[in-house]
């Protein structure tokens, strides 16, 4: 089968998602005797980028470009992409699930008349048939979803899904092939301004790949910064259990559970916090989930991947100092 | 402070659609459909009749056992048999005694107990049902809106004000702030089920107290699905003695429902001695018995949920009618405690209101005098009869089981009178005996996660759910007698006779406080009854809140 | 102004989740349905453009009868008139075929905006919006948490990750889908869920919409995720616990 993967770039770099979908093509091509994999790099000015992505395990690096594409929109990218299709011809297209793909991906699908699975966290072969592994009801149900019909087949994968430092390298760089790209002004009916930055009022954690979660067992108000600063170590945000926004001592918006938000990030940190089920069915989605508590018997060990049994104020200074050595 | 308040006019103002002001409802927009078709003057329209609903949905926060003796829904609607959503006749019924270890079927099952002609239902889903046909006559059923206040004109009630709604949780308007509403009605009825809000306010306000106080017990569920074959679908199990000791007031139920269904629970007399008893712990370890435990094991867990059950009965009946006012259903303690049956007597009171309400719009006087009619029309149905003949029934237990079987015995034989009549009793809350300086509480139950559960599990199982940024809906009126007073005599009962684990005394800065979980109330009313200093006000949080007793 | 709201009836959120006996859906006995609340934001921006701009809001959902209990919730919260198509087996389509559908339906009039909340809580797709836009040839931009009409033309303050936004403009009409928690939901006044009842709820039958659109794609089974392993603990002095741990998380379980 053949494999394109269509890459997104941030602010003139490779969005390091993009290399999780490069993942995940390169492991389903393992497994497939014969499936080169294409990857696209879309934009304006983007060659550089290209080069980046050609050093990669790939058959060919296609280079969508034009002067309309400078600034993203769902028309531009859906109509170019579309063109770089119809000269790859793949069976398979791959994206990280990122905002933009979201934006535009479900439109270039369609315009094929083909559709789209969203949002996966895995996939598996069964009887040479791919089945991709998604999840429905906020986590609490994962469901096997495969195309019916013919290629192309268009799929997302959830961040996290793969590891994007796990990328072969290339024995030499690839082909970078340029997509002719017949596009004008017209064509496009949105009009981008300026990306800009804002204090965000509430925090979405469902974006996290990572989170540490506080339970009652930090006591005090006092004892988060030591929380949120292993957070931050490890790339993720900081959340709480219900009894901890009760008192106020985080926002309301960093709650996890019923009556807070349903995460399902790659790493799921507990601290100090029991596992009723009010919380745990807000986070038992998590891929890993590690929990530490006082109590040998707190529920929330029943659906740990990892456990330890210890005082979470010796346990996560001693977290720092390890990740704060590397 | 007082928002500006929009406001509507209603004929008949109806508070809670559960069986009592649903029956009225209906029953109400027959009569009117009648009255016009045949050309009686003035014309009167069904969409005068406005129903309040607290909860999220019709049938949302009902809940019960239950098994139904069909009298009163056969005289609302004749072919209920074919149309009511009625899970499975009653086949079979016994009585047990229990021990710690063993059962014992008692070899005649009493006659309370018995259930010949009676359906198994799910309450939850006959008052949806009901709820349907109130909403095709043409009555608007106002769901997720509660009664919050009375409205007075005088001597009268005037209607009511519904709840604010979009407050923070420290009082203040958020963006979508909607006051409540000013709901005039020519006559207010109060059919909030067992310890209403309104009717608590009303009765004190004035006096309308019956003989006696009113005493309540209350009743914790849960729905399991279990393996075929465990269960005959229409068996009828009532327990007695173990867990409760013989001081108690109480027993546990098991009814087999259709597709592997089992309803089962128990309930306790809220006048028991023990401070730091936990009905919800008591049910957790009934379902350990080997009696119990044989029919669940390998089953699941559907739904849980708790209710309080008003059972003074006759003696504590309060008055059920004002200047525009009138009290059905469990509100008026229309209730069999012997039989624990309420539901008939709920249907039939809205139905002799609906009648009363009906010549009391006709006439158009809505006094007390011409609302007295209720009572009278009360008094000469087969509820009277039925509750005269149990009336001192649940007061025969205040001294213990072996007393009350006495006493009852004598009534039984007497129609109703027994030994002594009318039979005194305190309210629940007097029967407390003081800590006196006992030993340190025992630790909390905890369950096992399979057959039993800890109350966070169970109340997640009740599917309750309240908007989180709102205002506590529990009053407590005076929190140093909480901190310095109750934690001496009688260790904080709160925490313990809660069946959703709203109340805990934590430890704050080197003493201790009240916390309150609002967001997790079951709406069952036991903290407002039980408390030992009655200093516990339940008010209805924002409408929509609260349990989801779906099936229930 | 006039806007088409679509909304989606999913099961209640607190609903045990029991899978159906064919596996690929779950049993729909004895649960409560509710809107969709991501659409519930998109109702109330609906609202909100009305009154700023006049016209009319159209509730939109596709299902069973019961679905049209959430288009009763539109109305009573202000929306003008309703749209259910009506289907039984709504939730075997897959998110092209049920775009098509809807548009077929919003094709009939002419809406200059069409909203949709982000995605449903039940499949979660999170397509409908941008296929509805393909299909009618429409413009559209999603994850939209502030909208501005400027007469034919649309500014539109679109959310992207970590803590980024952009303006873009578009002209109408368009098709957009509304951020979460963007605004403070109304509450359905009395007076709004009386005159509800007598607001027009039109009925199409799916089938009559003549949409044939082969099944893209099919949800072979769904099932509550077993976790097959056990926990295992981490043994040691916190020092060694926790390098231990670290050391797991990046080569054992490779989060890290």
């Amino acid at each position: 089968m053949k494999i394109l993967v269509i890459t997104e770039a941030r602010e003139g770099k490779l969005n390091p998602v993009s290399f999780e979908a490069l993942v995940a093509a390169q492991q389903i091509a393992g497994a497939q005797a014969g499936s080169p994999i294409a990857a696209t790099v879309i934009g304006k000015g983007m060659r550089q980028l290209a080069e980046e992505l050609a050093a990669n395990q790939v058959a060919e690096v296609l280079l969508v470009e034009h002067d309309l594409l400078e600034r993203y929109t769902p028309d531009g990218y859906a109509i170019a992409l579309r063109q770089a299709i119809a000269q790859s011809k793949p069976d398979l297209v791959l994206m990280p699930h990122t905002y933009q793909v979201r934006d535009f991906a479900p439109k270039l699908a369609a315009s094929l008349g083909k559709g789209m699975i969203g949002d996966c966290v895995g996939y598996r072969v069964e009887k040479e048939r791919m089945i991709f592994v998604r999840q429905m009801f906020q986590g609490k149900t994962a469901a096997d979803v495969s195309f019916t019909g013919a290629p192309p087949w268009f799929v997302s994968f959830q961040a996290g899904a793969f590891r994007g430092d796990q990328a072969a390298r290339g024995a030499a760089p690839a082909p970078i092939t340029t997509v002719k790209v017949d596009l004008k002004a017209e064509q496009i009916r949105t009009k981008p301004l300026e990306l800009f930055r804002e204090a965000k009022q509430a925090v979405d954690l469902t974006q996290a790949p990572i989170l540490v979660a506080v339970g009652r067992g930090i006591k005090a108000p006092e004892n988060i910064p030591m929380a949120e600063k292993l957070a931050k170590l490890l790339g993720g945000e900081l959340a709480a259990s219900r009894p901890i926004c009760d008192e106020g001592w985080l926002p309301m918006d960093r709650q996890i559970g019923s009556s807070g938000q349903t995460v399902a990030p790659k790493l799921y940190l507990a601290l100090g916090i029991s596992g009723a089920i009010q919380h745990v069915v807000g986070m038992k989605g998590s891929r890993t989930i590690v929990a530490i508590n006082k109590d040998r018997n707190a529920p929330i060990f029943e659906v740990a991947d990892y456990g330890i049994v210890g005082d979470i104020f010796e346990l996560i200074p001693a977290l720092t100092e390890v990740l704060e050595k590397k | 402070m007082s928002p500006e308040r929009e406001r509507l006019d209603a004929d008949v103002l109806i508070v809670g659609a559960g069986p009592a002001g649903l029956a009225c409802a209906l029953h109400l927009a027959r009569l009117i459909r009648q009255h016009n078709e045949s050309g009686g003057k003035p014309e009167l329209s069904a969409e005068g009749i406005y129903v309040l609903e607290k909860g999220r949905e019709i049938g949302a926060h009902q809940l019960s056992g239950a098994v139904l003796d069909p009298r009163a829904l056969a005289e609302l609607v004749p072919d209920f048999a074919k149309t009511a959503p009625l899970d499975t006749p009653v086949t079979d019924d016994a009585a047990y005694f229990l021990t710690a270890k063993r059962s014992w079927k008692l070899p005649i099952t009493p006659p309370p107990l018995r259930n010949h002609g009676n359906y198994i239902v799910s309450l939850n889903k006959l008052v949806k049902w009901l709820g349907g046909l109130v909403e095709q006559a043409g009555v608007n059923v106002f769901t997720q809106f509660a009664g919050a206040q009375l409205i007075h004109e005088g001597e009268a009630i005037a209607g009511v004000i519904t709840e604010d709604k979009g407050r923070d949780k420290d009082g203040r308007p958020k963006d979508n702030f909607t006051p409540g509403y000013e709901l005039r009605a020519k006559v207010t009825v109060l059919a909030e089920g067992p310890r209403g809000s309104l009717t608590k306010t009303l009765v004190a306000e004035k006096h309308l107290d019956g003989l006696n106080p009113q005493v309540y017990s209350i009743g914790i569920k849960e729905l399991w699905e279990v393996p075929p074959g465990r269960i005959n679908p229409g068996w009828v199990a009532h327990t007695l003695g173990w867990p409760l000791d013989s001081s108690m007031y109480g027993g546990g139920w098991i009814y087999g429902l259709r597709d592997n269904r089992v309803s089962l629970g128990l309930v306790t007399g809220l006048e028991y001695h023990n401070p730091r008893f936990d009905p919800h712990e008591a049910f957790q370890r009934f379902k350990t018995h080997p009696f119990v435990r044989r029919i669940l094991e390998g089953g699941k867990l559907v739904r849980y949920g708790a209710k309080t059950v008003p059972v003074g009965g006759w003696y504590s009946m309060p008055r059920v009618y004002v200047d525009g006012g009138l009290i059905i259903g469990d509100s008026a303690s229309l209730l069999n405690s012997q039989r624990l049956k309420g539901i008939h007597m709920a249907i039939k009171s809205g139905m002799l209101a609906a009648e009363t309400l009906f010549e009391a719009l006709r006439v158009g006087d809505t006094s007390a005098k011409s609302l007295s009619v209720f009572r009278r029309k009360l008094d000469e149905s087969w509820i009277a009869s039925e509750l005269r003949s149990v009336r001192n029934f649940h007061q025969s237990f205040q001294h213990g089981l072996w007393l009350g079987l006495a006493h009852t015995a004598a009534q039984f034989v007497t129609g109703g009178r027994g030994l002594i009549d009318p039979m005194r009793m305190p309210a629940g809350y007097e029967e407390y005996h003081k800590l006196d300086g006992a030993g340190a509480a025992p630790p909390r139950f905890q369950g096992d996660g399979v057959l039993t559960f800890d109350r966070l599990t169970d109340v997640y199982h009740s599917g309750t759910r309240h908007e989180e940024d709102q205002p506590c809906h529990l009053h407590v009126l005076d929190l140093n007698i909480c901190v310095n007073r109750c934690v001496v005599e009688y260790g904080n009962p709160c925490q313990y006779f809660c069946p959703a684990a709203v109340y805990e005394m934590v430890e704050d800065k080197g003493g201790r406080r009240l916390k309150i979980n609002f967001s997790n109330c079951v709406h069952c009313k036991t903290c407002d009854i039980a408390d030992p200093y009655q200093i516990i006000d339940w008010v209805p949080p924002e409408g929509g809140g609260g349990p989801n007793y779906e099936g229930m | 102004m006039k806007v088409a709201v679509c909304i989606k009836q999913v099961p209640a959120k607190d609903a045990p989740l029991h899978i159906a006996e064919s596996g690929s859906w779950i049993r729909e006995t004895d649960i409560g349905f509710e809107m969709n609340e991501p659409d519930s934001f998109a109702l109330e921006e609906a609202l909100r453009l009305k009154e700023k701009h006049g016209g009319e809001v159209v509730a939109l959902s596709m299902g069973p009868e019961r679905t049209k209990q959430v288009i009763k919730e539109g109305l009573a919260k202000g929306a003008d008139r309703g749209i259910h198509i009506s289907d039984d087996k709504f939730f075997l389509l897959d998110p092209l075929g049920s775009a098509k559908t809807l548009a077929a339906a919003l094709q009939k009039e002419n809406f200059d905006v069409i909203l949709t909340g982000l995605q449903s809580d039940d499949q979660g797709f999170g397509q409908t919006g941008v296929l509805l836009a393909e299909i009618l040839g429409l413009p559209h931009a999603t994850i939209i948490m502030q909208i501005e009409v400027q007469g034919q033309q649309l500014r539109l303050k679109r959310e992207l990750e970590s803590g980024w936004f952009q303006w873009v403009e578009l002209p109408l009409p368009a098709v957009l889908t509304i951020q979460s928690g963007i605004n403070k939901v109304r509450y359905a006044s009395l007076k709004g869920i009386m005159a509800a009842k007598k607001k027009e709820i039109a009925v199409i039958a799916r089938e009559s919409l003549g949409v044939t659109q082969e099944p893209t794609q099919r949800v072979e089974r769904i099932y509550v995720p077993q976790k097959v392993k056990k926990t295992e603990f981490i043994e040691g002095s916190p020092k060694e616990a926790a390098a231990k741990l670290i050391e797991k998380l990046r080569h054992e379980a490779r989060v890290l």
